[in-house]
Parts: structure tokens; sequence; C-alpha cells
């Protein structure tokens, strides 16, 4: 028992490890939430170019086909292998690559998330809107998207979630996140405790991002409270 | 008023309209009915461009709909249009429905639209709905606000698509008296409906629709009463 105690001190609290955590966290979740928006705004415009692209012919059919090859490609192939391409051929630093390369793969799933929560929305809606002299992007905007955005949440809430545990990689390309740091304590400690550490953080952000989730789920609910 | 000239529609191959000319008059009210799968909703739904004629031309106005650089949303401001399934927007509130394209489109300010959908609520008796959501109307009311949403726009043409079909037999009663209500204030309409009795007695004209063209058109007593076409005399031995 007394051995147990003297590791997890060496582990936390020993020189100010502690701190070295922190920092590993930090990036960790800097890199998240960039990748987060940046698969955001990429799987956005994605999914509208597909979205519009059903009905629509000549450039708009080009751009569509551009967007498929994109999804098809980044969800083919591994993250790591995408990063370690990314990093070796395209950035000195490991940061910067791992928030574009998460953002660029992210931006794949995303974009199907929202596609197919656009397309889940009645089409009498988009009738409706139109019939009323809305343009197509207003009705996008003011009719589909609002309410799309309730089936899409938990889909997408999911894919952030992965997103954070799968920056754990980012140690093969030199990036100190919360996973390398502790692995490179351990070779100090001697003992797995900086392991169970680091998985005890990747489980509190977790469990945050499902609070958040739960929170903006009820204030989507209003309209169907009756 | 509305003008449609050898109007084509086809679905993959799949020929819907077959060559539809017909000429709706200001302030008449015309009623279209026929089998299911006919092409009498194809119809309508052309008329503000829901679907795209594959051949033919419609205008509005004088104005050509169908030309390459008609701008429909301006079109579509003057044709209001409801529908079987009422599409109401279920995120919306009754009045937010009412007053979101008028607003949107810079043809009032929001006191305006709001002020419009009182009256227009008091009207239908559901003033008292102003700040509920759609799921929690019945179906009756739900379709009866649709109108309202579509009038609020001071459309010139209302068209009906099956405004009755989706609703349980006893509210069919209240949607039907506010379409005739509307109807006696002079608006232009076009209505698709399975309802005899309501198109005899709202319509000025009624259509018959079959396998893509207008089989037989009259006034509505002659219509029911002295059917000439084979087909509509078996229609309407069915549902008569």
């Amino acid at each position: 028992m007394e051995k147990a105690w003297n590791d997890l001190y060496m582990a936390l609290l020993y020189n100010g490890r502690w701190k070295i955590y922190l920092e590993g966290t930090g990036i960790t979740i800097a890199i998240s939430a960039l990748a987060c928006i940046l698969g955001i705004a990429i799987g956005v415009v994605v999914a509208l170019v597909k979205v519009t692209a059903e009905k629509k012919t000549g450039l708009w059919k080009v751009a569509s086909l551009l967007c498929e090859m994109y999804t098809t490609i980044i969800r083919g192939t591994p993250v790591i292998v995408q990063l370690l391409i990314l990093y070796t051929l395209f950035f000195t630093g490991g940061f910067p690559a791992c928030v574009v390369g998460f953002g660029i793969n992210s931006g794949a799933y995303v974009s199907e998330i929202i596609r197919s929560g656009i397309s889940s929305i009645d089409p009498g809606q988009t009738e409706a809107g139109r019939s009323l002299g809305l343009s197509q992007a207003k009705t996008m905007r003011l009719i589909v998207l609002p309410q799309a955005v309730k089936n899409i949440l938990p889909a997408l809430f999911n894919e952030f979630i992965a997103l954070v545990k799968e920056t754990a990689v980012a140690g093969y390309i030199a990036v100190r996140d919360l996973t390398k740091v502790s692995d490179s304590l351990r070779l100090r400690t001697y003992n797995s405790w900086p392991l169970f550490i680091a998985a005890a953080i990747y489980l509190i952000l977790v469990v945050v991002m499902t609070r958040i989730q739960k929170q903006m789920e009820r204030r989507l609910a209003r309209s169907d409270r009756s | 008023m509305i003008e449609v000239k050898n109007l084509e529609k086809s679905f993959r191959g799949n020929q819907v309209l077959r060559g539809i000319t017909e000429t709706i008059h200001k302030g008449e009210k015309v009623a279209i009915i026929g089998p299911s799968g006919s092409g009498k909703s194809t119809f309508l739904r052309c008329l503000n461009l829901l679907e795209v004629p594959t051949a033919g031309q419609i205008f509005i106005d004088g104005e050509e709909i169908t030309a390459k650089n008609c701008n429909v949303d301006l079109i579509r401001r003057k044709v209001g249009m409801v529908f079987q399934h009422f599409n109401l927007f279920p995120h919306l509130t009754v009045r937010q429905n009412i007053t979101l394209a008028p607003v949107e489109l810079k043809l009032m300010s929001q006191q305006q639209a709001d002020e419009k959908a009182s009256e227009l609520l008091e009207r239908i008796g559901l003033l008292d709905k102003a700040d509920t959501y759609p799921n929690r109307l019945s179906g009756g009311q739900k379709q009866r606000i649709a109108i309202v949403r579509a009038l609020a726009m001071n459309p010139e043409v209302m068209l009906f698509d099956e405004p009755t079909s989706a609703l349980d037999p006893e509210m069919v009663g209240e949607v039907l008296d506010l379409i005739r209500e509307v109807a006696q204030e002079g608006m232009t309409m076009v209505i698709v409906t399975h309802e005899m009795g309501f198109a005899r007695q709202v319509a000025n004209r009624v259509l018959f629709i079959d396998e893509g063209v207008v089989m037989e058109q009259n006034e509505p007593q002659q219509f029911f009463e002295n059917p000439q076409n084979e087909r509509l005399k078996s229609f309407l031995s069915k549902v008569l």
C-alpha cells in the first residue's frame, strides 16, 4: 500500500510533475478544439455542396465530385498516415500538422453527418419555404438547418469525442500531447501511474463534453414539448 | 392571370403531363379532380415551379415564369400554396410561421407582420395559439394556419394541393369553410381536391385531368350532372 502511494507521489507531485500533465492536456485540448472548428467549417461547406449539387448541373457536379473524392480518400485511409504525410511534406512543426490533419480528417466525417441530417428533413419543409418566395439559401438557413441541427447534434458530439481521443497519436509526429507526456513520465517513474492519470484526464474531458451535449439537446427540444 | 401552353412534364422518362393548355382568369376558382396518379398535383406544382416543366410555357400576369432568366422567387410571392401535409415549420411558433417570409423578404417590418398575423389568427379563432408550436395543434388547426401563412404574403393566386386529404373527417369542415371564405373575397384559386361537393359549390369551373391531359372541363353543374367523357363518367360513378 505504501509503495502504491509512493509511486503515485512520484508520478504526480514529485518535482512538480503535475504541471507536465496540465501542459499535455492543454496541447490535447488546443489540437481538438482547433481541429473541431476546422472540421465543422469544412464539413458544412462539403455537405452544402453535395446537397445543392443534387439538383444542379455543370460546375456544381464537378465540385460535388471533388467533395466525394475528399470524403472517400480521408475516410479510407488511417489518420496517422495522413498526419505523417502532412508532417513530412508540408509542415515543419508537429502542432500545426496535427491541427490541419485532424481538421481535414474530422471534416470528412462531419460533412457526412451534416448531409444526412439535412436529408432527414421532410422535403415538404423546403417546398413550403420556397413557395413563400424565400430563396434556396434562406430556406436552408432559416428552415432546414435549424431543424437538422437537432438530428445532427448527437452524431456530431460522438465525432468530437472520438476526435479528442484520436489526438492521442499526435506523439507520433513529435507533439507533446497528454498521451506523449504521460508516456515519457512513465519512463522516469518506472510505474504505470502516469498512464492511469492520462486515462483519467481523457475521461474527464469526455464526461464534460457529454454534459454540454445533453444541455444543448435540452435547449433544442423546446419545440418538441407538448 | 395564369396562362399555360402545352405543358409537359416527365419524371425519368415517365410522362405525367402530356400537353395541357389552360387559361385561368383573375377571380376564377378552378377545381381540379381526377384519379390518383393522373397528374393533377403535378400540374398544380408546375404553376409555381415546384416542379420544373419538361416542355411548354407558363405565364403569370403576362410574365413567362418558365423563361430561363425569370426570378422564380419574385413570382412565388404572388402565388400562395397550401399543401396536403400542411408543412408548417415545426421549430417556429405559429406567429413566427406566419411572419417569417414577409419579414425576411422585407415586405413588412416585424411589427407590421405581427399585427397582420394577429389579425389573421383572430379571424380564424386561433389567436390564443399564436405562441405555441405546431405540434400542439390538431390537423384542422394546422391546415388553417398554413392557409393563413400563405395569405400573409398577400398573394394574387392561391394553389391548394388536396388541402383536406390528410385530415381526420371531423376536421375537414373547418378547413373547407375557411377556403370558401377566402374564395368569397375574390381570390383567384386553383384547388386540387377529392371533395366533390366542395368543388361543385365553390368552383366556377371544374377540370377533369386523367393520363396527363384535361379530358373534360365545364361549369360545375353541367360537369357533374351531364358529363360527356366516358372516363369522367366512370370516375364520377365511383366517387359520387
